[in-house]
This record gives structure tokens, sequence and C-alpha cells, in this order.
């Protein structure tokens, strides 16, 4: 699984879970932007071209972002992702779209133990294909 | 093809904390056969200073092409470990620094699965460092100069502050004097001390202090037009005729024998000469024409004021103004705010209500009365109603203006010992006076103080017998005379300059700031900085402090003979793949895109952008590269990440 994290918040709430000890799946690849603005739509289908079982984004909260506005980019982005990555084949559930602070440490370990649980129920993407509406 | 060449690895145990968890000889094991055929070393604290010096040695003998650092995070140390490159010879953008400890050693569950996962995480970062491309930092130079919008306290002050270290400065005021809206105060909360006592001092430094040699006033000005960026800013300036020149003594023999006049909005009641100050006291000490109501001015024959005036050559009837360019590096928003025009139900068209500023001119020795407290039909009022609220909290106003109620406290206090026995009643929603020195005014209160809901549960009753506030029930409070403190708005000047620098406003009007905490004084937008109430609502004190936060931005930001260093992480239009669609335009935060009608593409200022991405993943073309965050990067990143 690969995790686009921003520097300001998520990845920095990743690396406070680190602080803690708290539990992270190392299914999980983090790949470190500095805004999650940055996320281009095409990265996150490269990803499951790739191979990727699940893919994330974890962005600041609404109103947080460090550069303004670029997390409601890409939260507009992840609602396209949603809609767009069953037409090719794959269960939208596979694709997650997050709001995790640089202060939630707890948030970041829960989100990622979650994602980590529910893609392993599904198994891998090409025995669990489905159609455009999503079945 | 990727050209092969030496890949150094750097693994830290940080002293144990990482290899406790990790065995870096497995992680060794399986990169071995990498295509990168990287060359590994260990060290115990790579970011301790001998082993920095170690390190670079290392570096500096094997001269690889690419470095990766496995160790903490880059928001740690990304920045010692470029150091390191650089002091190594070798650029600091080949390196790539990846996270195993917070991000690996700390939180995985067993060594086995933490193995598997650092591989990876060091697979993506030799796929990625392959591709990072060799940055420069560019150097770029900057003007000194600032212009400051508004001349009130926050202005004043960020002048002489900066004046004081040698800046230059031009301050730009639209009205024909200075000191904005308290240099009309003759009283100041929480002290209540004397407005003039305060204020003149600093005017009388920015007009003919020692450091006025570094400051331009331009009275009866405003900037209509802004070009160019931080650091190079061209302002263009309409200055509207005074048709008074410098040769004018400030005698006021003038105004004297002028026979047209004109109502006084500043002081809200009374008249003006047509050739006159604004008021008595005002600065700079010399008077201004009305065009409108000038006769002279008008076509018709009249030389009233010139056969007064002693000094030849003080009038210029021909006066048309003057556009002036002003070239700064800097620019420091200080065009405040004003009471909410206009008053509300059941309040208007009444004798005898007057708005909080109004009520400050009455209040005051050169105001319209004189500083007696007097009706309209100047006979004295036998009570006092302050209205504290008066709009905000409500349908008018959302928020509480913080500096009414310290005022109404204030004015009940002035009115008191102005009138002997006069009945003060203050009508309060709620009350606001935080802080120390505003506790005094609160306990030395002796207004009858009444709460009300809103101001539909407010009429007014008049009878033979006088004039009444009614509120629900059976109170009525006497108010020959009413006073309403009234939301704080932002001015005329303010949402101009929100217009002019497209700076977005809050939901209030007021100018947003870079960060509400944080970064108050400043805008979004680099090199123009925010002082007074044009952030928001506030009182002198804050007006003082802001002026010179926002002095003390443009300071350090503007350093005389430093260049400006510009982060090489920045956006990058290639203008062949642009194709002129300008999605990326409004995307930018820091209005970093713009838009060249000639040649048809986009442009990225590096020096305004600061490289957060959102323009690249929007530009449906592709054309824009991140620059340290390429497409490429994080296709490789993934790839090396998924294998």
């Amino acid at each position: 699984m690969v995790a686009f994290l921003c520097n300001w918040c998520s990845y920095a709430g990743a690396d406070k879970a680190g602080m803690n000890q708290l539990p992270v799946p190392h299914e999980v690849t983090v790949i470190r932007v500095m805004c999650s603005g940055r996320v281009e739509p095409t990265l996150v289908l490269e990803a499951f071209q790739k191979g990727a079982d699940g893919v994330m984004v974890l962005a600041c909260h609404p109103g947080d972002c460090h550069y303004k506005e670029g997390n409601l980019r890409a939260f507009c982005r992840a609602e396209l992702l949603q809609r767009l990555v069953p037409q090719l084949g794959i269960d939208s559930a596979r694709f997650k779209f997050d709001y995790v602070s640089a202060a939630e440490a707890e948030k970041f370990s829960q989100v990622t133990l979650e994602f980590v649980t529910s893609i392993r129920a599904l198994g891998s993407p090409a025995t669990s294909l489905v159609d455009p509406h999503g079945n | 093809m990727r050209t092969p060449g030496k890949t150094a690895v750097i693994l830290c145990t940080c002293s144990g904390i990482i290899s406790e968890k990790l065995d870096w000889a497995q992680v060794q094991l399986a990169l071995a056969s990498h295509w990168t055929q990287p060359l590994f070393r260990i060290d115990e604290l790579a970011c301790g200073a001998d082993n920095l010096t170690a390190l670079g040695q290392w570096l500096q003998a094997e001269q690889p092409d690419r470095v990766v650092v496995a160790a903490c995070s880059p928001r740690e140390h990304e920045k010692t470990f470029r150091g390191l490159m650089q002091d190594a010879g070798l650029n600091p953008w080949f390196m790539q620094l990846v996270n195993v400890r917070e991000q690996a050693a700390w939180v995985t569950d067993t060594p086995a699965h933490t193995a598997q996962k650092v591989v990876r995480l060091l697979s993506a970062a030799l796929e990625r460092v392959w591709l990072q491309e060799p940055l420069e930092e560019r150097r770029m130079p900057v003007r000194t100069e600032v212009a400051i919008i508004g001349a009130g306290p926050a202005g004043m002050q960020a002048a002489l502050t900066l004046a004081r270290a040698g800046r230059k400065v031009t301050l730009i005021e639209r009205e024909p004097f200075i000191g904005g809206l308290p240099v009309r105060f003759e009283e100041l909360f929480p002290n209540l001390e004397c407005g003039p006592c305060l204020l003149e001092p600093v005017m009388a430094d920015l007009l003919h202090g020692t450091e006025s040699e570094h400051m331009k006033l331009l009275t009866l000005a405003s900037v209509t037009e802004v070009k160019g960026s931080f650091g190079n800013w061209i302002l263009t300036v309409k200055q509207r005729p005074r048709f008074v020149t410098d040769a004018c003594i400030g005698c006021m023999m003038c105004a004297l024998p002028c026979p047209a006049k004109r109502p006084n909005g500043w002081n809200v009641a009374g008249e003006l000469s047509a050739v006159d100050v604004a008021f008595m006291g005002s600065l700079p000490n010399l008077p201004f024409v009305d065009e409108r109501t000038c006769l002279k001015l008008q076509g018709e024959p009249c030389d009233a004021c010139l056969s007064e005036c002693p000094v030849p050559g003080a009038f210029d009837f021909d006066d048309a103004g003057r556009e002036l360019i002003i070239e700064a590096g800097a620019i420091i928003l200080a065009t405040g705010a004003v009471e909410l025009e206009g008053l509300p139900v059941p309040f208007s068209g009444l004798e005898n209500v007057v708005p909080a500023y109004a009520f400050e001119r009455l209040l005051s020795m050169n105001g319209p009365t004189g500083g007696e407290l007097l009706k309209h039909d100047g006979s004295k009022p036998q009570s006092l109603a302050i209205v504290q609220c008066a709009g905000s909290l409500d349908g008018e106003v959302a928020y509480c203006s913080g500096t009414c109620c310290k005022a109404a406290l204030k004015y009940a206090h002035i009115a008191a010992v102005k009138e002997e026995g006069l009945t003060v009643t203050r009508l309060v929603r709620d009350m606001v006076v935080p802080g120390v020195e505003a506790a005094q005014l609160l306990r030395q209160d002796h207004a009858q103080v009444v709460r009300y809901g809103g101001m539909k549960d407010l009429g007014v009753e008049v009878n033979p017998n006088g004039r009444w506030i009614t509120l629900p029930g059976e109170t009525r409070v006497p108010a020959d005379l009413i006073v309403l403190c009234r939301p704080i708005v932002p001015s005329q000047g303010t949402t101009a300059a929100s217009l002019l620098f497209e700076l977005d406003t809050n939901g209030a009007g007021f100018i947003a700031p870079l960060h509400t905490l944080s970064g108050s004084c400043t805008s979004p937008l680099k090199g123009v900085y925010l002082a007074g109430a044009c952030r928001g609502p506030g009182d002198i004190r804050e007006a003082f402090a802001t002026g010179t936060a926002a002095a003390g931005f443009a300071l350090s930001d503007l350093v005389e003979g430093r260049d400006l260093v510009v982060d090489p992480q920045v956006a990058v239009v290639d203008p062949e793949a642009c194709s002129g669609c300008r999605t990326c335009v409004p995307v930018c935060p820091y209005q970093a895109i713009s838009w060249k009608p000639e040649e048809k593409v986009a442009e990225v200022a590096d020096f305004l952008c600061r490289g957060c991405g959102t323009c690249v993943a929007a530009c449906p073309s592709g054309a824009i590269t991140g620059q340290g965050f390429s497409r490429d990067m994080l296709r490789a990143e993934l790839g090396g990440a998924l294998s």
C-alpha cells in the first residue's frame, strides 16, 4: 500500500506516531510530498498500475493547509478518483482520502491499520475486479 | 536509459536506536543486487558533528554521483545532510533522506517486517535520487525602500520604525491630514490620556524629526495601480490638488474671509470654508481648497483668500494634481477601519443621536461645540444614553469590534465630568473589557447599566417630559442625548487595497493575513505587510504594535546589500508544453503565476512560489515541473516502493 503524505500535516503526524511508538502496518510505504495538492490523479492511477493494493492520500484538515488551499484541491481530486477508479476495475474502497494533522499520531496509526485490514479482506485487485458501478 | 554512476548509501544506526529494531546486514543483502550497486556505509550517529566530518571526508574521497541517507525524518535532518553534500563538494540536491526511524523502526511490529519495509523505502529512494536534478539557488537583488499606504498610528509607527533604521519610506495618505482616526479623539482609553499629547510628538517626528529626511509624505494621495512584486514593486500614485503650496505658513487668515461654505464631514457638524483645515490642529499645518465649493475654481471671480494671504505664491489655483511612480521593495497596508455608516432602527432619522466617533468630536475642544456637551439646539442635555453593541452581534454585523466597550466607559466618565448631575446610562448586550489597565475604567464607572437583548428590543418614546429609550417590560432609560457604539468595519481604503492587490478578505471584508495566529501582520502576497485595523477591528495600542511588526517584517525580509535567495524547489512552466489554458493562474494561493499575453504562456515567478505543487497537479498538459518533486521522481519512487 502506498500513502501520499504532506510534509506539514500528515507526514508530521506519521512522525509523531513514530515518536509515540504507535503501531503502523508495515505494508504502508510513504511517499512524501510538500502538499497534498501536489498529488495528481494520474499518480494515484499509476500506483495501482504498478501493483498497489491500496492507495491513501492524507491531507491537512480544511483550513489548516500550510499552502492555504492545496488540501481542498486534493479533496476535489479525491472525489473524482473515487468515481474514476472503478472504471478501471478497481474497487473504490482501495483508494482512501482522509485528514491527519501534525498532532494526530493516534489517527494516523488508526487510519492506516483500518485501511490495511480492509484491503486484506478484499484480497488482491486482480482477483477482485469491479464493474464501473463498483459491483 | 539512465546513466549508471556511483550511489553511496549511508545507514545510520542512531546510536543503536534504529539498529535494535532493524538488521542493517539484512537490508544490505537485499539491496546488493539493485541496479544502482549501492556503496554502503554504516554510521553510529550520522548527524553528530564528528561523524559528519568523517562522512564528509568519505564522500569527498568516494565522489558518488548520488547519495541516499537512511536515518530519521527529513523534517529533522534534511538540511543537515544537504549541508554535508555541500561541504563534500557535491550537489546538495543529489541527496535523498529516507525516514527509517520514525516511520519504520519505531512503528513496525517485527524486525523482519521492518527490514522488508526499509528495503522498499530504500528502493524507492534509489530510483528517485537518480532522477533528481542539480538545482541551483538563484540570487536576486531587491530594493529596500518601503511604501506605506495610510498615515494613521499604524502607518506612522511603521514609517518611523523604518526611517530609524535608515530605510527610505513613502507614506501615502488619502486625507489632507495625517493621524487617521485617533487624531480626532481628545482622550484615549483606558487611562483617559490626552490624545493630542500622544499623537502630536509622533506626527512631529514624522514631519520634521531627525529621520524625516528618510520619509516622504504624500497627502491627498491614493494608489491607483500596482505592478511588479516583492523586492521590486512599482506603484502609481495619484495626488489630488491642494491648491496650496509649500510657501504657506499655516496662518489660516484665508479661511475667515472665504464666502463659500461646505459641511464639515470630519467634525460631523458645523461648516468649513472652501479653503480651510479639517479641524484646528490637524497636520500638516496647511489648508486645502475644496474644488467643488471654491468660487474661483468654479469660474466665478473671487479673491477673498488671496487678498488676506501674507505670503506671495502660497496659492496655486492652476494646481492640477500629479501622478507619481513610487518604487519600493515592500508595501505596508495601514488603511484602517471606520464605523459602519447609518443608524439602526429605532434611531435613524432622530435628532440628538450620534455614533461614537461623532461623539468624540462633541467631546473635543477643537470640535463643533468647543468640547461642551450640547444638543443640536444648543441646550444642555439632562441625560445621556450610550447604546453599546449598537448593530453588532446582530443582523448588521456578527462580530464584536472589541473597542466600543472601553470607549463607552470613557464616554460615560467624560460626560459625567463635563456635566454635573447628568444621568448617564449604558445599554449593554455583552461587555468586553479585558486587561489590567481597563479594570480601572470599569471600577470607576458610575453609569447606570441596563442590559438589552438586541436592537429589536429597543424603542424610542418622546413626550412633553422628554425622551426615553424603551425596553421590554417597564424599563425606560432617559435619553436626551444618545450615543450609539457602532460596529467597526473596513474603510474605503482597505476595500480598495484588497481589490488592488487581489487579496482575500475574511468574511467581514478585512484583509486576510497569511495566518490568523502566527502571521497576522503579513499578507499571503510576499512583500505586502499589514498593520492596524485593516486586518480587523483593534485599538490604538494594537495599531502601534502592528505598525512596528509590519516594519519588522520589511526590515528582516529586505536587508540592504543582501540579495534575495530563491529556493530552487519551485514550479517551472515549460513554455513549449504550455497550451495557454490558464488553469494554473488562479490556482496559486500566492499569485505567483502570471499570464504572458504576448507569448501566450503562463509563467511562475520563482521568488513568489512556495513549492506546494498544486499548479503542477492542476496543469492539464503536464507542462509544469515541480522542481525537487517532479512527476518522474514521484513515479520512480512509486516504482521502487511497489517493486
